[in-house]
């Protein structure tokens, strides 16, 4: 889908539905909303529903900084720790690396 | 699968079992052009996978203008330029579907190479009951041939089918059916995919971070696809649809089985697309008279045309795919990962109906040109590709000449659609090129540049 040719309330409207959908567990979701509308909140000449835009990509911008640090701690602490922690990590796993570490 | 050339475009969707179409839809003064060739999917796991490349001819609003002048010269140079912004825009085209066609080929044919789980040999489909361990050459023929038989005869009554349902304006059902089918593909078989590719780079992976990557892939999947999404995410999941689903072919079709597959079914798309009582030609002539496009989740598109009125439409269009998609769940495989591929496969050729170009002209506001692919096409030329990576002696000798015989096929069939104007299913001439590229480098070059070299004679 085209953005120009979309008038702005859709713009709007797309924006904010893209926030609220990332609330389930979506931060992809909210990384296509700041990547997408990036342009149309901050770059654009300015009309009336852009402040609002702007401040949904702003807010998707906060979530997904989020659960960027949540995920890279979690990867981080689970391939460091993962044979230390014998039978609850290979309960975790869902694919086990073979031979010697 | 027909080559459409669409004025407006459809939100892509993938059609699983969409077959390959072609359309090219010009919105000049001439008659909409837009026949949606549907080939049907194949019945292999997917929906019908409709694939259809539309261009449109813009200039012709313009030019339609200046030729009311009547004045011979000037009608001259209007035809003249006509043709000439059609051949230019039909060279473009070409363009535009090198590279996700290409895309979708790289991305099987590096996964067949490093991932040794899709060449492993671990059961078959159900619509391909005839094993191949047999051990002389004319029951393994036998096998293959009836394998074939049983496949498309499930493909054709996978596309009357959808006609019929299409025919009755049963679109509820359609959609749940496409949408089902799509989730199936971007959960399941993603989930399989990146666990094999895990296994095969020895990385560990827990399960939150799994379920949470496939969530996300997923569900942004359906969002772009069956929704709105941004115009290139929306491409690129649906070449990662095909090649997910081309992958899924490769692995559980018998060797011979698959080629005796591909041809049978490029002429099924030939006949299917251009005989009057074809079921994806009647298909797409019901959505002309409807005016409605045809089935967007099951075709990529290169450019997005968009509209105002098409949404609905959109939404009619998917679900037909789907529910194709969804009838081939089915089939069950022997198989420990039991992939629900081959139920997809069955849906497969859902007829594409022809995007109503009329309705499109005075729903357009701005056109952009752009081709139209069905989503079927890519897969099978996928699965040429990739049979040919897994299984020749050549390595990449045959796999690439057949990729070449692939562009080279499409390269045509956009001439002829440029020329023809109508629907043209995209299946035939490039899977004839890569089937006989595919054999003859296999079996005649590959031992002339083997002698050489071992001889050290170089030409």
């Amino acid at each position: 889908m085209n953005l120009e040719r979309v008038p702005n309330e859709e713009k709007l409207n797309l924006c904010r539905k893209y926030y609220l959908g990332g609330f389930a567990l979506l931060p992809f979701l909210w990384l296509v909303n700041v990547l997408w509308f990036c342009r149309e909140a901050f770059l654009a000449p300015a009309y009336t529903e852009q402040p609002q835009i702007k401040s949904y990509v702003q807010r998707s911008a906060v979530g997904l900084l989020f659960w960027v640090v949540v995920l890279t701690t979690w990867v981080t602490i689970f391939q460091m720790h993962r044979a230390r922690w014998g039978e609850l990590g290979d309960y975790l796993s869902f694919t086990i690396p073979l031979g010697i570490p | 699968m027909m080559i459409i050339f669409m004025n407006s475009s459809d939100s892509e969707e993938e059609a699983c079992n969409e077959r390959t179409s072609l359309i090219s839809a010009d919105s000049p003064p001439a008659a909409s052009y837009q026949d949606g060739l549907q080939a049907p999917e194949a019945a292999e796991t997917q929906t019908y996978r409709k694939r259809r490349t539309g261009g449109s001819c813009s200039p012709s609003d313009a030019d339609g203008g200046n030729s009311d002048s009547g004045i011979p010269v000037r009608e001259i140079a209007v035809d003249d330029k006509e043709e000439e912004l059609t051949l230019k825009y039909g060279a473009k085209h070409v363009i535009m579907l090198f590279v996700p066609v290409t895309l979708c080929m790289v991305v099987v044919v590096a996964t067949i190479k490093s991932v040794r789980f899709y060449t492993e040999k671990n059961g078959q489909l159900i619509y391909t009951p005839f094993s191949e361990d047999t051990p002389s050459v004319g029951q393994r023929l036998l096998n293959s041939v009836l394998n074939t038989i049983i496949m498309i005869s499930v493909i054709i009554v996978m596309t009357v089918f959808l006609v019929v349902l299409y025919k009755y304006r049963c679109y509820k059902f359609i959609h749940g059916w496409l949408i089902l089918s799509s989730l199936m593909l971007l959960f399941l078989f993603t989930y399989i995919y990146l666990g094999e590719v895990l296994k095969t780079y020895n990385v560990a992976m827990d399960y939150l971070t799994l379920f949470f990557v496939i969530w996300n892939f997923g569900a942004v999947g359906m969002i772009c696809i069956h929704w709105k999404g941004p115009l290139h995410l929306q491409q690129a999941y649906l070449i990662m649809i095909s090649a997910l689903m081309a992958l899924v072919f490769i692995k559980y079709l018998p060797e011979w089985s698959a080629w005796v597959i591909l041809g049978a079914i490029s002429i099924y798309d030939l006949i299917a697309v251009l005989c009057p009582r074809g079921p994806l030609r009647m298909l797409v002539e019901t959505a002309q008279e409807r005016n409605e496009p045809i089935f967007p989740a099951l075709i990529y598109s290169s450019a997005m045309v968009w509209t105002v009125g098409m949404a609905k439409q959109d939404a009619a269009s998917r679900s037909l795919t789907q529910q194709t998609w969804d009838s081939a769940e089915d089939v069950r495989e022997i198989h420990d990962n039991s992939a629900y591929v081959e139920s997809e496969i069955s849906e497969a050729r859902s007829p594409a109906p022809t995007h109503p170009t009329t309705s499109l002209l005075e729903d357009l506001e701005e056109e952009e040109r752009g081709v139209k692919l069905g989503l079927g096409d890519f897969i099978f030329y996928s699965v040429l590709v990739g049979k040919a990576a897994a299984t020749a002696s050549g390595d990449w000798n045959t796999t690439l000449a057949c990729f070449v015989a692939i562009l080279i096929g499409l390269c045509l069939t956009l001439l002829l659609l440029a020329v023809f104007k109508k629907a043209l299913p995209a299946l035939p001439i490039s899977i004839t090129f890569g089937l006989v590229f595919y054999f003859s480098t296999d079996n005649l070059v590959r031992p002339f540049m083997d002698t050489l070299a071992s001889h050290q004679f170089y030409i």
